[in-house]
């Protein structure tokens, strides 16, 4: 006993989780769960502050990963077995059609997390200073999530795929100068061949899910240095209004005073309490990061284990029952093999897309050049062009305002993409049934 | 609700979830076996009993077995593969044995190894008749060197 | 911390373990499995030893499947179909019955979706069975399962099939080339008809479309043929053949030996009676008698001499009749057995010997049926098909052709094609018009026609 003892303490060397101690020592002696704090305020984990879109994206994206690798077992990324390989995971693999449904609709679920998530950030004003450059963060994560959509479209090989793609790729090659050169890179030819799918295949598994890695580090490391999640609205009446987000530990003094301090000048050192264990980086010169000096703990403070984990773990049960919900009952879809000889009527771009092709079908240059250069560009900009430093709705009126008209467009441009438009891109209503053969 | 109710209802909680973990594991396991094979079967039809000659064994060379028709005791089918590195042994009728061409190995008519560096004598594979009346060899299935199959021709 | 959370997390984890199970017992029990085990409790009631039934009943639940790598595909039909192979089972329901008169296309060589259509890389019925949306070869019934033989005996008739002949000898002779490309040759203004049996048209939207094209396709300027019901069916048996198999060596070497009948019928519609005497009956004096000939010259001369007598027999004024492999080698084995009786009872149905010019202008006759020009100029060349907004409305008779143009003209409107000129400049394009057939016609052939269309021209009187 005493040796199993001795096997189990040499591997958990934190205090007991009844202790403060073993609480906070869970967290950052913890090489996967050291990311956190070891308190968070309770306010900013309401499931209304943020509704968990960012973690649920997050997690949708391990829930691809895992599928994903799950997949590759049995697909070979070239035409000529690709398709049958979709049939035999439909068909034959234990657990196959499951896999498949639960990638492609925890795939879309993430492209449209990812946006909610890209607006409830907006809303709460939460990409004001000190939290720009995690905003442009965000930004390129969302073209990475798109990226990543758009090239695993492509892989089942299917009309669906092959035109989809034929789409995309096309309205991406409008670009003045470097457009038809990209479209070269992508297709590793000038048509969607097995050039493509190879080129598809690599971005997808290996490149993209990199990309999406190093930057959500970034992302989550820049949240903590930020000083953690933003204040709720309505936790900025007790705080100053436009208050900055200030380091999440006091400084250290050394020698103590038992008293809990009154706010603190600029320049001043934190009183220590005596019944808390601070940890020191190093002692250097210079100004500190931040020139507030934030109080003591928050009045809403509470430890990470158990408060924050749990409604973490929740989030994630409910993403994952979601997926896995949904996969059960509807399957995702394959028609038949792609064929280059034969256009669907009509043939359209992934439902992401759609807004562009709309726009595509008035304007080439529109939709293909101007639209897409001007979102993004718009959406980069924002928190460094926000001159206004408050985060409340109503002192933002005319921010939110243009935001919302932004997103309720694009909306109707895919709506109408999806649903409005049939043969020849002709307006039909969506009650007629088009099929592209009797 | 008291430490112990809500310490309870965690437990569980995490049980459910360890159990989850574990179903997925054999889930997993049970993925990755493959469930068809692109590869020739194991099992197949080699014709009927009248296609075959008495005496000398007839190759099958893409099947890589050998048919036995004996006069008096009926059908065996022995694996023409080598146990040494894998090689199609021939059959010679001058000296009523498997020769293999490739390091030597010689086989006697019970399979069994005379000579050379293979380890193991050859296999015999099951062989049935089927319902069709033809001869339905089954390689998962390795019989004795005695085994034979009696056909009403 | 919120009162119920620990609850809420145990309910979710449990909920999660709930779906998982589910999902394992939805991927666990496929219908196949309880086929099998349906099988093997047939097969063992008929076993005589209890022996033999416990064997029977401890076989192995496995998806079966046939790899045709030469054929591009991979059934696994076998799965749920047992007794295919079984002649004790041919008394069984299905799917456990046994598939007579297999014959030289066993399952092991053919898989099942060469020949019934359906989707081999399936497992449960319905997708199995090809009645699903995206699949495009649904299951054949029995009515139209014959049609099947037609995608790989694609020469010659097909004994047991007559309907694959007679479909293809309509589809020759009613013009349906001048509208649709058939494997490179043909018009443009349908669709290409190549690929018609791999197109998932249900062969009752086929033959429907054929009996009234216009209740299928309400835009379309495809005339009403008037065919009867049989025509209907067999030219559908025609369109269900045509499909284009990628298929390996042992596959496209074994084909049908065509038969001597066959040849003689081919003998008797390209009139060879016309030059060729057979046993001293018919023909006329400059071209050699055929009695034998099959003696004197070798099979593969004679196969080469039908495609190009030009280069064979230099300064020969036989035409090149542009006949499929399957055809010559019928024709040759007409000519092996071909008596003066032959000669007789083919004469007898000529009313009156053909001269060569004659023979040439059928040929050019059979020409402007082939390559479908009587699909808009009408069976007796008299046109009168509806064109919105040509001038005239309708597509021109050609009757009458040598009064406006000459030989020549006429050719070059053939090889290059012709817009027809629109009644209403402003008017949309008339849907049918002449197009460019020089790639795909010879001169030659050209000028057949054009010999043709001369020769219906009638006889002016000299005198006036």
């Amino acid at each position: 006993m005493n040796k199993l003892q001795e096997v189990y303490r040499s591997i958990v060397r934190r205090d007991p989780l009844s202790t403060e101690k073993g609480k906070a020592e869970l967290v950052f002696l913890n090489v996967w769960l050291h990311i956190h704090p070891v308190k968070v305020k309770q306010e900013n984990f309401k499931v209304r502050h943020t509704f968990y879109l960012g973690f649920i994206s997050f997690y949708l994206f391990l829930i691809l990963v895992g599928t994903g690798v799950a997949l590759m077992f049995y697909y070979r990324p070239y035409p000529a077995q690709a398709y049958q390989d979709m049939k035999d995971l439909q068909f034959v693999v234990f657990l196959g059609s499951f896999l498949r449904n639960v990638h492609r609709w925890a795939a879309h679920g993430m492209v449209v997390c990812v946006v909610l998530h890209l607006c409830r950030v907006f809303y709460t004003g939460s990409y004001k200073k000190p939290r720009q450059f995690n905003w442009v963060v965000g930004v390129i994560l969302m073209l990475l999530t798109l990226g990543l959509s758009f090239t695993g479209y492509l892989l089942p090989w299917d009309q669906l795929a092959f035109w989809a793609i034929t789409v995309g790729t096309n309205i991406g090659g409008y670009a003045p100068l470097v457009g038809a050169k990209i479209k070269e890179i992508l297709l590793g030819g000038h048509n969607v061949a097995e050039g493509a799918l190879i080129r598809f295949y690599v971005l997808h598994v290996v490149v993209l899910p990199s990309l999406v890695v190093l930057f959500t580090m970034v992302h989550f490391w820049r949240i903590r240095k930020d000083g953690g999640l933003s204040r709720p609205v309505w936790k900025l009446e007790g705080e100053a209004a436009g208050q900055n987000a200030p380091m999440s530990q006091p400084l250290v003094q050394i020698g103590g005073a038992a008293a809990p301090p009154a706010p603190l000048r600029k320049g001043t050192v934190a009183a220590a309490s005596k019944d808390k264990t601070y940890g020191l980086m190093e002692v250097v010169t210079g100004k500190p990061l931040f020139e507030t000096i934030g109080p003591e703990e928050s009045d809403d403070e509470v430890f990470s284990f158990p408060y924050a984990f749990y409604r973490e773990t929740i989030a994630f049960l409910v993403t994952l029952i979601s997926v896995m919900a949904v996969s059960l009952i509807w399957n995702a879809p394959l028609e038949e093999l792609a064929n280059p000889a034969k256009t669907p009527n009509p043939a359209k771009a992934p439902w992401y897309f759609l807004g562009l092709q709309e726009l595509v079908s008035h304007s080439a240059f529109l939709g293909g050049v101007l639209a897409p250069t001007l979102m993004v560009g718009a959406l980069l900009a924002i928190p460094y062009f926000d001159k206004n430093p408050s985060r409340r709705l109503a002192s933002r009126k005319r921010a939110i305002w243009v935001f919302t008209a932004f997103m309720v467009v694009n909306f109707v441009l895919i709506v109408v993409g999806t649903y409005f438009r049939g043969p020849g891109w002709a307006l039909t209503p969506p009650w007629v049934h088009v099929t592209g053969h009797e | 609700m008291n430490r112990r109710a809500f310490f309870s209802w965690s437990v569980a909680g995490l049980a459910a979830i360890w159990a989850a973990v574990g179903v997925s594991l054999g889930a997993a396991a049970r993925f990755l076996m493959p469930s068809v094979f692109y590869e020739p079967p194991q099992t197949f039809k080699i014709g009927n009993p009248g296609d075959f000659s008495f005496g000398a064994p007839t190759l099958l060379p893409d099947e890589k077995i050998f048919v036995f028709r004996d006069q008096e005791k009926g059908f065996a089918v022995a694996s023409a593969v080598c146990t040494h590195l894998g090689c199609t042994v021939q059959w010679f009728s001058s000296d009523d044995r498997f020769h293999c061409p490739c390091h030597g190995s010689i086989f006697g008519t019970n399979g069994e190894v005379a000579h050379g560096p293979a380890p193991r004598g050859l296999e015999w594979f099951e062989v049935t008749q089927a319902r069709d009346g033809q001869l339905n060899v089954d390689k998962t299935r390795i019989v004795p060197a005695s085994y034979r199959l009696m056909v009403k021709v | 911390m919120k009162n119920r959370t620990p609850q809420f997390f145990f309910a979710l984890s449990l909920l999660v373990l709930a779906l998982l199970i589910g999902a394992i017992w939805q991927a666990s029990s496929p219908s196949w499995k309880t086929y099998q085990s349906q099988f093997y409790r047939l097969a063992a009631q008929q076993e005589p030893t209890a022996a033999a039934k416990d064997a029977v009943l401890r076989s192995r639940v496995s998806i079966r499947q046939v790899l045709l790598p030469g054929l591009q595909r991979v059934d696994r039909c076998t799965t749920c179909h047992l007794g295919v192979d079984d002649p004790t089972m041919a008394k069984a329901a299905q799917p456990f019955t046994y598939h007579r008169n297999v014959g030289p296309h066993p399952v092991s060589k053919f898989g099942c979706t060469i020949c019934h259509g359906g989707q081999g890389l399936a497992v449960d019925k319905t997708n199995a069975h090809g009645r699903v949306e995206f699949w495009s070869q649904p299951l054949l019934t029995k009515d139209y399962l014959r049609a099947s033989c037609g995608r790989c005996h694609k020469e010659g008739d097909v004994p047991g099939v007559p309907e694959l002949a007679e479909g293809r000898r309509l589809f020759e002779t009613h013009g349906c080339r001048g509208c649709h490309k058939l494997n490179g040759v043909g018009g443009s203004i349908g669709p290409d008809l190549s690929e018609e049996g791999a197109n998932h048209r249900q062969p009752e939207w086929l033959k429907r479309h054929f009996l009234e094209p216009n209740a299928l396709s309400p835009s379309s300027p495809m005339p009403n043929f008037h065919f009867t019901d049989e025509q209907a069916r067999v030219l559908t048996f025609y369109m269900l053949s045509l499909t284009s198999e990628q298929m390996g060596a042992y596959y496209s070497s074994v084909r049908l030996i065509p038969s001597p009948e066959f040849g003689r019928k081919l003998f008797t519609e390209r009139n060879c009676i016309a030059c060729h005497s057979v046993g001293g009956t018919g023909g006329r004096t400059n071209s050699p008698d055929l009695a034998g000939v099959t003696k004197r010259h070798s099979i593969g001369w004679l196969d080469e001499q039908l495609v190009n007598p030009e280069m064979i027999s230099p300064g020969s004024s036989m035409p090149a009749y542009e006949m499929n492999s399957n055809e010559r080698k019928a024709l040759i084995e007409f000519l092996n057995i071909a008596t003066v009786d032959d000669a007789r009872q083919i004469l007898m149905g000529r009313p009156k010997g053909l001269t060569v010019e004659a023979a040439l202008i059928e040929a050019g006759k059979q020409n402007f049926s082939r390559f479908g020009c009587v699909g808009c100029h009408g069976l007796q060349v008299q046109g009168g098909l509806p064109n919105p907004n040509s001038q005239g409305g309708e597509v021109p008779s050609l009757l009458h052709v040598a009064d406006d143009y000459t030989k020549p003209e006429v050719a070059a409107i053939i090889r290059n094609g012709k817009m027809p000129p629109l009644a209403d400049a402003k008017g949309p394009a008339p849907p049918l018009y002449m197009q460019a057939w020089r790639q795909m016609l010879t001169d030659e052939e050209v000028s057949r026609i054009v010999e043709y269309l001369w020769s219906l021209q009638p006889k002016k009187d000299t005198a006036w």
